[in-house]
């Protein structure tokens, strides 16, 4: 199967999933999708046989500086699910606020996804619901609980564990 | 570590610290006499943050921090990280400079095969191989520090191409290495395929179906070893693949001699890629300009590194620093098939089993604890490995 | 170190026979304790038959317990740090430490990083420093000779770090 016609077996698999569609580069896609339909369009993937996950990355978007008197802003998480087959990549997109970040457990689905479910858990503190093994995965034993490095408000200070800057 | 089961079950613990790897596991076996009946994984003991690192440096600084992610891998470190940064400035590197990418790579990854012969040999009691096998990895080590003037960390790229260059005097060295190698990893084949106390310990040993293999997530020579056609070289050509292919290597059976097979027929592979990009080099310059800062956007970009797919995820906001780097390597995937695939062998088939998955095992110091509600035993690796070797003698 | 200064004229030739064993015959272990590899493969390389330390003595070993060197690579990482140091208590005494690459010496490249500590140096004492981004094998034997010729009682090469760099 040639990129151009596995991106568009996933268009017509995912399209009534996602909130947005984008192409950001030729060989990609890019969809918008609430936390709802997560497993529902993963599952769709899956019985269509459209490509394995590749990856999960955790992206941190802070809430912007505000204007004085402006009403402060959340910040939010995005959690992005890279599926790949050959060269296409789709990328299913979910975006969390700070308050809920919380995405239900792909692993039902996709046994390999435990791995990168522990690293988002501890590096950008999403709750995964339902994921098989919860224990810390690559921080130390004494790392402090609710400190996740890879946000932006942790501050690298010297080389030692340091609280993160409270915004 | 303290996990204890109240069936009375021993949970053998391996790890946490493995010196020659860049992602030393911890693993807990539970084991019912001999069998193994379950296993976990926990890492980080050589965690040390660099994506967060990243953040803080600058696109070019950030070539040279990626490349010590691994010391074995580091060529295709450093040329994921900047395909994907010259995929975001939309420049295109010389072919030149694509070509010599690529045949470090591929030098890289006779380099990575042999060292894994070795090492794997070496946990199955096989020292001879072991010393065989590292002495001709000189000849691959002295042809990678000819062409870039280090033995481990090549620095060969650069935004937008490479730093080095080749000339005939090296064209010829090149090529006189590849000769021996060649013939060298002809004799291995027959090693592997013929010696019977070899056989005896990787025939029929961690076998993993064509289907497990996809669920699982294996990438890599353990993922072709299976059955699965998965080769980004292959797939998704990038860097000067399009220009030299490669030929798509796998075995059917699945299990640790299929896996052997498999890298020792890459490594043939390699030789005849390298003598292609050696004979079609194409000329012109070696690098073209990249901005200091990146344009906004992301990308994504997958290499196939020595031990499977290796993507790098890469943020800019525009400035002179990347927002976020998120690099996803070949073993993590695989070591949830260990974990899987250990269930229902034996204790002493562990380090075979976790060094076939390249994780780069070697002779160290992993202490194995033997927890028991009444008792707790330390093991080193070495114990457990000596274990290994005693049980099958 | 801490070793007791014998009066009794045969205690004082035994402790010359233990010390000119010691340093013909280095016992070593190695532990990485967060490094990238890379000085871990040139420490491997230095035991095979290109380079072979053995024909030096010098043997790696699995166990603390039973080494008098301690081989260290990389920048200590958290985790490691205790692991670092349990390592370090159960060999027994004397006992001395090389460090070997730029990560060991300062922190290197990934100084700054949250899960990095320091130096080999900032955790347990160091008798030899090794540099390099990875140093050579030969490097890495230069190092450990450097060791064994104080041990001796010789002044170390002023010339070490010019020639050990590699």
């Amino acid at each position: 199967m040639d990129t151009e016609a596995a991106l568009q077996t996933v268009e017509q698999l995912l399209k009534e999933y996602a909130t947005e569609v984008k192409q950001p580069e030729q060989n990609r896609l890019d969809f918008s999708i609430s936390v709802e339909n997560l497993l529902e369009a993963i599952k769709t993937l899956k019985a269509n046989q459209w490509g394995y996950l590749s990856f999960i990355t955790g992206l941190d978007h802070p809430a912007p500086l505000t204007a004085e008197g402006e009403a402060p802003t959340e910040g939010n998480l995005e959690v992005l699910y890279h599926f790949a087959q050959g060269a296409a990549v789709a990328t299913l997109r979910i975006s969390l606020p700070y308050s809920k970040a919380e995405v239900p457990s792909v692993c039902g689905l996709i046994p390999s996804a435990s791995l990168y479910e522990r690293e988002l858990m501890e590096m950008f503190g999403v709750n995964v619901v339902g994921t098989p093994d919860p224990r810390r995965l690559l921080l130390p034993d004494d790392w402090p609980e609710g400190v996740y490095p890879l946000r932006k408000s942790y501050q690298m200070v010297g080389g030692a564990a340091e609280p993160p800057v409270e915004t | 570590m303290e996990k204890q089961d109240s069936n009375g079950k021993f949970i053998v613990p391996i790890g946490p610290q493995h010196p020659a790897l860049k992602e030393p596991g911890h693993f807990e076996f539970a084991v019912e006499g001999e069998i193994v009946t379950g296993a976990a994984v926990r890492l980080g003991y050589v965690h040390r943050g660099i994506e967060k690192g990243a953040e803080a440096r600058n696109w070019t600084q950030n070539i040279y921090l990626l490349e010590r992610v691994c010391g074995i891998c580091s060529h295709i470190h450093a040329t994921a990280y900047t395909l994907g940064v010259e995929k975001l400035a939309n420049v295109v590197a010389p072919p030149r400079a694509q070509a010599i990418r690529t045949l470090v790579a591929e030098l890289e990854r006779i380099h990575s095969h042999l060292l894994w012969l070795g090492v794997a040999a070496h946990e199955g009691g096989f020292d001879t191989l072991f010393m065989f096998s590292w002495r001709d990895r000189e000849t691959v080590m002295d042809l990678l520090e000819m062409i870039t003037g280090n033995r481990v960390h090549y620095s060969t790229n650069i935004l937008g191409g490479v730093k080095i260059d080749l000339d005939d005097e090296k064209i010829t060295a090149i090529r006189k290495g590849l000769d021996f190698l060649e013939e060298r990893t002809h004799h291995y084949l027959k090693v592997i395929n013929t010696d019977e106390t070899f056989l005896g310990r990787t025939r029929d040993v961690g076998t993993m179906s064509r289907q497990q293999a996809e669920e699982l997530g294996a990438v890599g020579p353990t993922a072709r070893a299976s059955g699965v056609p998965r080769d980004l070289r292959v797939e998704a050509p990038y860097a000067g693949y399009h220009e030299f292919p490669v030929r798509l290597i796998t075995a059917t059976e699945g299990d640790l001699h299929a896996r052997f097979v498999v890298r020792m027929n890459e490594c043939l592979d390699c030789y005849r890629v390298i003598r292609e990009i050696l004979d079609r080099l194409p000329g012109g310059e070696l690098a073209t300009r990249v901005p200091r800062r990146i344009p906004e956007g992301e990308t994504i970009s997958r290499v196939e590194a020595p031990r499977g797919e290796l993507v790098y995820f890469i943020k800019s906001t525009g400035g002179d620093k990347p927002d976020r780097i998120k690099v996803r390597t070949p073993s993590l995937c695989n070591w949830g098939t260990v974990t899987s695939v250990a269930v229902g062998h034996k204790l002493a088939d562990m380090p075979m089993l976790l060094a076939g998955i390249d994780p780069c095992f070697s002779c160290n110091d992993r202490m194995v604890r033997v927890n028991r509600p009444d008792q707790s035993q330390t093991w080193s690796w070495e114990n457990l490995r000596q274990y290994g070797i005693e049980y099958y003698r | 170190m801490n070793e007791v200064k014998l009066e009794n004229p045969w205690q004082q030739a035994l402790d010359r026979v233990r010390s000119w064993a010691r340093i013909n015959s280095p016992w070593a272990i190695h532990f990485n304790s967060g490094s990238c590899n890379g000085c871990d493969i040139e420490i491997l390389a230095t035991l095979t038959p290109r380079y072979d330390v053995e024909r030096f003595g010098i043997k790696l070993q699995g166990s603390p317990r039973h080494a008098d060197v301690l081989i260290c690579t990389g920048p200590v990482t958290l985790q490691a740090r205790d692991r670092l140091v349990r390592i370090y208590n159960q060999m027994p005494e004397p006992k001395f430490v090389i460090a070997v690459g730029s990560c060991g010496l300062s922190g290197g490249a990934f100084q700054g990083c949250y899960n990095v500590v320091g130096s080999i140096a900032d955790v347990i004492p160091v008798d030899v420093y090794v540099p390099g981004c990875p140093p050579r094998p030969e490097a890495i034997i230069y190092g450990v000779v450097q060791l064994l010729k104080s041990l001796k009682g010789e002044t170390p090469d002023p010339q070490a770090n010019a020639a050990g760099a590699g």
